[in-house]
């Protein structure tokens, strides 16, 4: 999950920048994975990795937008998925629910969902950025 | 000789879904080549979502579930 071609990835801290600049915030977990525990973000919007072919198109391609999921690894996917069907402001946030909710960002919902959970790793692989 | 390839993250439905595509060739007898796909970047440049995915000479015929023995065998002989 390092190689950046295709899509760039963004740590959870960095997402807040993001946010706050009025990005949206795509999250690809299934429905029941959302109803025990949710980003509490403005700009949400919620399709099931299950439901993606069908609805990704409910989406504006000119809006910014970072793909979530519980751990990364979903959203990735779906990340690649919009940038290949062209959408050009399109980023993944690594590490996912579990490094959101590590970090104390806001959620709704029960973070035992995802908690208790390793952190010791730092999400910075370019030795530039710092850890977030 | 058919090309099949099984793309998925190396979870365990994934690594059913390739058992099942060996014992499909294998109980076809047909010539096929049967292949593994788990990189990241191979499964986003094939627009893979859900896994595992089936794909037989290119084509994506099962998406997100475990495809059984018959039906990978139904999909070889067409």
């Amino acid at each position: 999950m390092e190689n950046q071609t295709l899509v760039t990835e963004i740590c959870p801290t960095t997402t807040q920048s993001w946010v706050k600049n009025g990005a949206l915030i795509l999250d690809v977990r299934e429905k029941d994975e959302v109803e025990r525990l949710r980003f509490d973000v403005p700009n949400y919007h919620h399709i099931p990795l299950t439901e993606f072919e069908d609805r990704f198109q409910e989406v504006d391609p000119n809006q910014e937008i970072v793909v979530v999921c519980r751990s990364g690894g979903r959203s990735l996917r779906a990340a690649g998925f919009l940038v290949n069907h062209g959408y050009p402001k399109v980023v993944n946030m690594k590490h996912g629910l579990i490094r959101w909710v590590e970090k104390g960002f806001p959620t709704k919902g029960d973070v035992n969902e995802v908690l208790p959970a390793s952190s010791s790793s730092c999400c910075s692989t370019d030795g530039k950025t710092g850890c977030c | 000789m058919k090309t099949i390839k099984v793309l998925g993250t190396g979870c365990s439905k994934c690594n059913v879904t390739y058992q099942n595509a060996l014992e499909a060739v294998k109980r076809s007898g047909i010539e096929a080549e049967v292949s593994k796909i788990e990189d990241i970047m191979e499964l986003m440049e094939l627009n893979v979502l859900t896994t595992p995915v089936l794909m037989i000479d290119g084509v994506q015929y099962i998406k997100g579930r475990v495809a059984d023995v018959k039906e990978i065998m139904d999909l070889i002989a067409k």
